[in-house]
């Protein structure tokens, strides 16, 4: 065996694996710059959540609380209240005073969605962002009202 | 043992007791029929047919509701069969035809019967496409119950309840076929004082607390069997907690004290648990005429311990006084006369309605007695407002034994509605009516051969043969007690206090000799631990276990087991206290759960003299604002408790909940810390340098170190002959009434001694001088509790504005007409010792001559017109229609 084979044989691995480094110069990076650009998500992707309101703007919880009984992580404090009939929140004697979802908790199985008997909360495909401290992380009721700001498109479903 | 029958359910024979409701007699068998209207603490009705069975019937198989058919032998039905499911299967689909999709938002959702049996007896899907019927979903019955119509299943258990129990008829129903609905009669909302069990009873969401809707889904909830600390009856309660708040408190049966029902003072007036307004750190006020400030725990203490050192070893102990309340529990009550007997050394210890009621230990033998009862005296007590549950009972009795009322009371109180006799007294002269009952007794020739062997016999007989005595509605009243086969008295504490209470007890007491029932007569006491801090020895003049102060192995006893010396002269009683401290005479004071400053401005001016203060409570109370240390308590909600009811029955209050921000502590452990910093060698806290000096602690820590409450219970349960073995885990979910029998292991010798028996001995019943009558009072004052004061424990609650007693003055019609005041008018009242302003109420019920003012009227306390408060009722008052301006 001689010194300079092992050389030539380095040598050749080095050129090919730069070979790799080099082509990937020329192509398309895949990092995202989110939330600059937008992020390709899945249809069916479950994001953070969002309560939803009739197109009267009343709010469609009716703070039955059974989201918080089906959520398998303990994610979900609902507080109900009776409704002012003079100035109601939501259609009904009943709604939610207190909503929060704990995003720190919460593994977006969906199950909140599923139980749900007026479909107020939804998993929106919204991805959340990092936050400095964990309380900011427990979503309150009018943030949750608020439709999610989020640069994402829509993949075709594969 | 009843006699047992044969029946055939399904093909099976099972032996059943005769004479069964078949609903009962097959769930002996195992099988659980369905069932709606039909409950067991309600009369049959059959209005549901959720029951639906077969019974062979001569032959034939007929649909038959099984909560109305009583077994009888040979009787054969089938509850499996095709037919019989199939009639329960369409009965539900009937009754959720027009039953609204309100699950989701429905207070009863997840408790709800007719969910269940919707999941186990129903069809599954629904035929029913047509719209539902609409009718009223927010109407409220009253301000505490509000009705949704659409949710109502026509059960009647609501309109049953109030007709059997309270004998209020007030709901019925309105309409018919799919229009039916439940509704109160036009103008006459329900009032019914312990409305609130039809939500307990409704089987679903249609009837539903105004305080509670919508705070709570059963199954977050977390649920604590615990009592009621209302009043005296001690109801078993659940307390539903939340996120450590009182969402909610529901009935909890005990057959024994309650049955299955509280009242609505406590189902409804919860919410000074949960009260932002609560204490929740321990404040100081640096120098008199200062600010209070926050302080901690262990600055807050040691300034306590030391300044009441300080003024016993200074100014003497006697000094020194507490005052507690009667709505402390056992645990807190105990600490607190032993912190002033043992560390103080001092008998000031007393509570409002202690040592100036001449109560009876013994209570009421047995709540359900009552039912029992034929003739049922209620003397100075109404029952309907003071113990509401108890009340029911005794309907109970009216109705279903037909028991007669004789009702002796200053104002014609709602159960004078019975048959029975009514005869009412002035305050204070309470006698002239017991002496004129003793007096038509003597006139039987029964009852003077009877009598004939009392001793005292002869000599009441002469003086009351020349009294001038005579009081026509007495006749009666007396042949009815005489000619009862089980009757019944009850007195209640405005009979046993103030300046006549031992003439006015010797009185009754006579009468019920003479009538041959002295062994079933009962002192009904008023507040939730009435008898457990007697029994404690929260009083001047006698121990825990009523040996009095003078008792000297009574206080050897104790003085081994606290490693103190005991002081052996009687204290100050509340109001003497009070007096003492207006003197200058009383220089520390320790208020815990009291407040003499909200009961008028005598009572102020005595706080502001007191060198030192302490006020240990929920609240900022008038008096608390007045003084120098303020300890925040929790509620008998927030940590371990015993309490006594009236019939001597001591029972659990377990902790349900804490709020985790406060630092508010139980009684017990305040009691506990303060022993442990108090400085420990009499003498050292004298001159101010060794106050600042390190403090020694002592011997108290040792005999101090309770490890929870229930720890103390277990020290009571040697230093209080009666609560012999009664610890935590011996009072069970029931409760035990002392004296009780030891387990049969232990020798099966009663525990707690014998009962003190009822007086044998006829007695010239001695008044005190009369009150001061003269033109310038012309009339008496009576006064009394009711159910819905102005208390500051109900004050939290919202609704409890709406339905408390109005701010008034009850006058008899006559008597107004002369004073030419008018209903609603605002009118002064006053006495010898001050003067109260409210509006007119004329009232029939009021006696001629009298005026009537409850206690603890918002902003109008009666306590400012007694010279003081253990003068009770029967204080001179006038009235005059305030001046414009
Ligand atoms: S998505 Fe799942 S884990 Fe998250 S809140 Fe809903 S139920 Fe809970
Ligand atoms: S989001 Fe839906 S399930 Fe949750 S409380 Fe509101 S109505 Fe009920
Ligand atoms: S009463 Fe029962 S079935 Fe009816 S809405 Fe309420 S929870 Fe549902
Ligand atoms: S309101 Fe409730 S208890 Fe009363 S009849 Fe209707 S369902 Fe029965
Ligand atoms: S339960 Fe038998 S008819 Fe209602």
């Amino acid at each position: 065996m001689s010194g300079l084979g092992d050389v030539l044989q380095g040598a050749a691995q080095i050129a090919g694996a730069m070979g790799v480094t080099l082509k990937q110069l020329t192509k398309k990076p895949v990092t995202v710059e989110y939330p600059e650009e937008p992020i390709a998500v899945f249809p069916r992707y479950r994001g953070r959540h969002m309560l939803r309101k009739y197109d009267s703007g009343m709010e469609r919880c009716i703070g039955c609380c059974l989201c918080e009984a089906a959520c398998p992580t303990g994610a979900i404090f609902v507080d109900a209240a009776e409704n002012d009939p003079a100035n109601p929140h939501s259609p009904g004697e009943r709604y939610a005073k207190t909503y929060e979802v704990n995003l720190l908790r919460c593994v977006f199985c969906g199950d909140c969605e599923e139980a749900c008997p007026v479909e107020a909360i939804v998993l929106t495909q919204a991805i959340p962002m990092p936050e400095q401290n964990r309380r900011s992380f427990i979503l309150t009721k009018e943030q949750l009202l608020e439709a999610p700001d989020s640069n994402i498109a829509i993949r075709p479903e594969a | 043992m009843p006699d047992l029958v044969t029946i055939t359910i399904d093909d099976v024979e099972y032996q059943v007791p005769n004479g069964m409701l078949l609903t009962d007699a097959a769930k002996l068998a195992d099988i659980d029929i369905p069932v709606f209207c039909s409950h067991p603490k309600l009369d049959p009705l059959g209005a549901c047919r959720m029951c639906l069975v077969e019974q062979d019937v001569r032959g034939r198989w007929m649909i038959v509701t099984a909560c109305t058919i009583r077994v009888a032998e040979g009787l054969k039905f089938r509850y499996a069969s095709e037919a019989a499911v199939q009639a329960r299967e369409d009965t539900l689909e009937f009754i959720l035809i027009n039953h609204p999709l309100d699950c989701p938002i429905c207070d009863k959702g997840g408790e709800c019967p007719l969910q269940d049996q919707t999941l186990k007896h129903g069809p599954g899907a629904s035929e029913f496409q047509e719209i539902k019927t609409h009718k009223e979903k927010r109407y409220p019955i009253s301000d505490l119950i509000m009705l949704d119509q659409e949710r109502c299943i026509v059960c009647w258990r609501c309109i049953r309840y109030l007709e059997e129990w309270e004998d209020k008829p007030q709901l019925g129903l309105f309409n018919r076929g799919g229009e039916t609905v439940i509704d109160f009669f036009p103008e006459q909302p329900v009032d019914a004082k312990t409305s609130g069990n039809i939500i307990d009873l409704c089987p679903v969401g249609a009837l539903t607390n105004r305080v509670s809707r919508f705070r709570y889904r059963p199954w977050e909830l977390k649920r604590t069997k615990s009592i009621c600390t209302h009043c005296s009856q001690g109801c078993n309660v659940r307390l539903d907690a939340r996120i450590h708040q009182l969402r909610r408190v529901v009935a909890s049966e005990n057959m024994a004290v309650n049955d299955e029902w509280i009242c609505d003072k406590g189902r409804f007036m919860h919410a000074f648990v949960d009260a932002p307004e609560r204490l929740t750190t321990p404040m100081i006020r640096d120098h008199k005429g200062g600010e209070l400030r926050e302080a901690g725990w262990d600055e807050a203490l040691a300034l306590t311990a030391q300044r009441l050192a300080f003024t016993a070893d200074v100014q003497g102990p006697a000094a020194v006084g507490a005052i507690g309340s009667a709505k402390l529990s056992n645990e807190a009550a105990y600490l607190l006369q032993k912190l002033m007997r043992g560390l103080v050394g001092s008998n000031n210890v007393d509570h409002r309605g202690g040592a100036a009621v001449l109560a009876d230990p013994r209570g009421l033998s047995n709540m359900r007695d009552v039912e029992q009862a034929d003739v049922i005296v209620l003397a100075g007590v109404d029952p309907a407002e003071e113990q509401p549950v108890l009340a029911t009972f005794i309907r109970r009795a009216v109705r279903r034994r037909g028991a007669k009322l004789v009702i002796l009371h200053p104002r014609k109180i709602e159960d004078t509605r019975y048959p029975g006799a009514y005869a009412s007294y002035t305050p204070g002269e309470e006698t002239a009516l017991f002496d004129s009952l003793s007096k038509a007794l003597l006139k039987e020739k029964v009852v003077q051969e009877r009598a004939a062997k009392l001793p005292g016999y002869a000599e009441l007989a002469d003086w009351l043969h020349s009294a001038a005595v005579g009081d026509p509605a007495a006749a009666d009243a007396a042949r009815l007690v005489l000619n009862a086969k089980r009757p019944l008295v009850l007195y209640g504490p405005a009979v046993v206090s103030g300046r006549n209470a031992a003439a006015n007890r010797s009185s009754l007491m006579n009468f019920a000799l003479l009538a041959g029932c002295a062994e079933r007569t009962y002192y009904l006491a008023p507040e939730a631990n009435s008898v457990g801090v007697r029994d404690m020895g929260l009083l001047p003049a006698s121990l825990p276990g009523h040996a009095l102060v003078g008792d000297l192995p009574a206080r050897e006893r104790l003085e081994r087991l606290w490693g103190a010396k005991l002081p052996s002269d009687a204290g100050l009683a509340c109001d003497e206290m009070l007096s003492a401290a207006a003197a200058g005479k009383l220089r520390a004071l320790y208020l815990v759960g009291s407040d003499p400053a909200s009961q008028g401005p005598a009572g102020m001016a005595a706080l502001q003299k007191v060198d030192f203060l302490v006020v240990q409570d929920l609240f900022l109370t008038e008096s608390a604002k007045l003084a120098d240390v303020v300890l925040p308590a929790v509620s008998w909600a927030e940590t371990d408790g015993s309490f006594t009811n009236l019939e001597r029955r001591v029972q659990r209050a377990p902790k349900a909940l804490a709020n985790p921000h406060s630092q508010a502590a139980a009684d017990w452990l305040i009691f506990t810390e303060l022993a442990k910093v108090w400085p420990a060698v009499s003498g050292e806290a004298k001159t101010e340098a060794s106050r600042k000096s390190k403090r020694k602690i002592g011997d108290a820590p040792r005999l101090w170190s309770y490890a929870n409450a229930q720890a103390v219970l277990d020290e009571i349960s040697r230093a209080v002959s009666m609560y012999d073995k009664l610890t935590w885990a011996a009072l069970g979910d029931e409760g035990k009434q002392w004296p009780w029998e030891l387990p049969k292991a232990e020798a099966g010798r009663p525990a707690g001694g014998a009962l003190p028996t009822a007086p044998r001995r006829l007695v010239i019943p001695e008044r005190r001088s009369a009150s001061q009558v003269g033109a310038d009072f012309p009339y008496t004052l009576a006064t009394g509790r009711v159910l819905f004061d102005g208390g500051t424990l109900l004050r939290q609650t919202e609704v409890a504005g709406k339905v408390a007693a109005p701010v008034a003055v009850g006058i008899n019609p006559a008597d107004a007409a002369r004073e030419k005041l008018a209903e609603g008018q605002m009118a002064t009242v006053s006495s010898a010792s001050g003067q109260l302003t409210l509006a007119i109420h004329l009232d029939e019920a009021v006696r001629p001559g009298t005026l009537w003012i409850p206690y603890s009227l918002p902003g109008a306390p009666v306590e400012t017109l007694l010279t003081s408060a253990s003068d009770g009722a029967g204080v001179r008052v006038r009235i005059a229609s305030q001046k414009a301006g």
